[in-house]
């Protein structure tokens, strides 16, 4: 299957999911018999987007790369590493609210720099915690931003 | 409508002489040109990662120092690729079909050069041009009613997609379709009703559009580079480039001249479209460059051309400040990157449209005359910089992207102090590069959402004007005049198909 196709295909069940739900959107009595409602648009835009993702599927590809499939795409790609690289950002938006923005960035440059191959220990703490702290400086200092320290130093009784 | 123009343009230069202002477009020229250097960062992303730095400032600010960013970062995706045929993004495709050739022949820095000079020149070109034709386009638009404004944002909704080229136009309809679908969580304005919110508090107020531009363009960006092992800046020399190299003679500057000429008028004429940009400008003056080249001339294109350099420079530059008409005038961005401007200016509390024209002068007219400012900024930067500039190429890529990653992170957590919104992003990351390996454009799915909001409110003030009927579309004659040029936009690449069909059929025969 071309990858164009593929897409289209997620499309149009994202639509029919999207519209089923716009169902559910709640109307009061009085909007019940008005001609434009809450639902109207996303009512449309389901129809829309069944009816563009249905063409796609439906016409002939006409991908200027070639009916390339989704496969032959992702070949040779470095999945590893971007999904590796993916996860430090779920760990780092978790992590944040407990270790505060200081702690928390400067380990997530740490281990970004790691998975992509970095090993000069020197260059990678150089290249992290001048950043950040100019960073928290700026914010902080400079601009007046409040930037909150992590639950774990009021646990800790350091605050 | 002389006495208007003037005041304004003093209101602009009052604007633009503040030190602060100063600074801002200084700074913004930088950050542009250096973001913008960075392979696989375009503009887009350029002016979303300095939208945190602009909350703190006044609107007329905040606006002058991205308007700095966007034609700084075109000019930076150049020298990425004349020097290592990287574009940063689309613009400056056409840049490295001759600029790299020249780089490989020994001269960088009279490719760089020429790159700045017609950068410079079609900048400046076409800003005088946007002085001239905004102020009158607003004071038409002040009479559109909100029917006008729903089909206008139809037109550019549509014309965004219809520029997408072969095979890509239902694509891009279809990222537009989930943009404006992205558009509608959260609370409706109304009726105050919740829309897709799940239960959650976080999403009452909607998806945030720096979220959407940082996750779609800034972090898939990011993670492209990861997956395709892009290595391009590991392997740039950055020695190679001296200041005596940066020399252009007479006679070198007397053959780009007409070059330059030609190339921003064309540039301007093709940003102000909606939907067509700097990508269309920079490819559009460089085929009419080869077209009007004498053979031998035409021979050299692609090949190592200073004119086949020049004209798209001055296309995609003429083209970007070009693209500021219809989001001054109308409030409706005519590419990827003025929508994220168009977002900003919303998020600054700005009311986008021809009323900013008299209502927000200082913005409407800051802008304009900063950029003068701005493209002399360029140029000073830009020559005397270009050798240490270069060297920025050559950070590798296993410090460049958890930095890029972290900006964008950053970017959004310290306007909203919402860590909800960094797993946000992740997911719409990940979403958006499933669809880009999918071969599906994310500029559309942008506009589609900064403009689904003022799409559904002034369809639903059209409608309660017109007594529940659609009647509009067809009745008002402004209104039928632009879903007119919406359908000929939408349908003007099946036609020009078939007319290039027919034409190589009748060759055939003959």
């Amino acid at each position: 299957m071309a990858r164009e196709k593929v897409g289209a295909l997620v499309i149009m069940l994202f639509s029919i999911a999207y519209g089923s739900m716009a169902l559910k959107i709640p109307l009061s009595f009085l909007a019940q018999n008005e001609f434009f409602t809450s639902r109207t648009m996303p009512y449309a835009l389901a129809v829309l987007g069944i009816v563009i993702a249905l063409m796609i599927l439906v016409m002939p590809t006409a991908d200027p790369e070639g009916k390339r499939s989704l496969k032959e795409e992702t070949r040779g790609m470095d999945w590893k590493t971007a999904i590796l690289l993916v996860i430090g950002m779920i760990i780092y938006g978790l992590v944040m609210k407990w270790l505060g923005f200081m702690i928390s960035s400067i380990l997530f440059l740490l281990g970004g720099f790691y998975v992509l191959g970095e090993r000069r220990i020197k260059r990678m703490l150089l290249a992290s915690i001048p950043l950040v702290i100019l960073l928290w400086f700026v914010m902080s200092s400079l601009l007046g931003v409040y930037i909150a320290p992590g639950e774990i130093f009021y646990i800790l009784g350091v605050i | 409508m002389w006495d208007g123009m003037i005041n304004g343009m003093l209101t602009g230069i009052s604007t633009t002489m503040i030190p602060m202002n100063i600074c801002m477009v200084l700074f913004g020229c930088f950050m542009g040109s250096l973001i913008g250097m960075l392979p696989g960062l375009g503009p887009i992303t350029a002016v979303a990662l300095m939208i945190p730095v602009t909350y703190g400032l006044e609107p007329s600010t905040g606006m002058v120092l991205l308007a700095g960013v966007y034609y700084g970062a075109i000019f930076g995706g150049s020298t990425s690729s004349i020097l290592i045929n990287a574009p940063g993004e689309a613009a400056t495709v056409a840049t490295a079909l001759d600029g790299y050739p020249l780089a490989r022949q020994g001269y960088p820095g009279k490719a760089l050069a020429v790159a700045a000079y017609a950068s410079f020149s079609g900048g400046t070109i076409s800003v005088i041009m946007l002085m001239f034709f905004a102020p009158m386009l607003a004071s038409v638009a002040t009479s559109f009613q909100s029917a006008d404004y729903f089909a206008l944002m139809i037109l550019g909704l549509t014309a965004v997609s219809a520029f997408a080229g072969r095979g890509g136009v239902l694509k891009a309809l279809l990222m537009v379709v989930l943009g404006l679908m992205l558009a509608t969580v959260g609370t409706d304005q109304t009726s105050g009703v919740q829309r897709f919110t799940f239960g959650s508090l976080e999403l009452l107020d909607g998806i945030e559009f720096l979220l959407l531009a940082m996750a779609t363009f800034a972090l898939t960006e990011a993670l492209s580079i990861v997956l395709k092992r892009d290595e391009s800046s590991d392997s740039l020399k950055p020695k190679m480039i001296g200041f005596k190299s940066l020399k252009v003679t007479k006679e070198e500057f007397k053959q780009i001249g007409p070059t330059i000429g030609r190339s921003s008028l064309l540039g301007f004429v093709i940003g102000v479209l909606p939907g067509a940009g700097a990508t269309l400008g920079s490819f559009m003056a460089y085929g009419m460059e080869r077209n009007l080249a004498k053979p031998e001339e035409r021979e050299k294109f692609g090949k190592g051309s200073l004119r086949g350099l020049a004209a798209p420079e001055a296309g995609n530059n003429a083209a970007s400040s070009g693209s500021f008409v219809p989001l001054l005038c109308l409030g409706i961005p005519g590419s990827g990157t003025t929508a994220v401007m168009l977002g900003a200016l919303i998020a600054y509390g700005i009311e986008p449209g021809p009323r900013m024209f008299t209502e927000s002068p200082e913005v409407f007219w800051g802008v304009i005359m900063s950029m003068y400012l701005g493209n002399i900024f360029l140029l000073i930067l830009n020559l005397p910089l270009i050798p240490y500039f270069a060297r920025l190429l050559a950070i590798p890529r296993n410090l460049m992207v958890p930095m890029i990653l972290f900006f964008s992170l950053m970017g959004v957590y310290l306007v909203t102090f919402n860590d909800f919104d960094i797993l946000m992003m992740v997911l719409f990351c990940v979403a958006a590069m499933a669809l880009r390996l999918m071969n599906f454009p994310m500029a559309p799915l942008l506009l589609g959402f900064i403009l689904g909001g003022l799409m559904e409110d002034n369809l639903r003030r059209a409608l309660l004007i017109y007594d529940e009927s659609l009647s509009f579309m067809w009745e008002r004659p402004l209104t039928l005049g632009i879903n007119l040029a919406t359908l000929f936009v939408l349908f003007f690449p099946m036609i020009r198909s078939y007319i290039a069909s027919r034409r190589n059929n009748v060759k055939k025969v003959t």
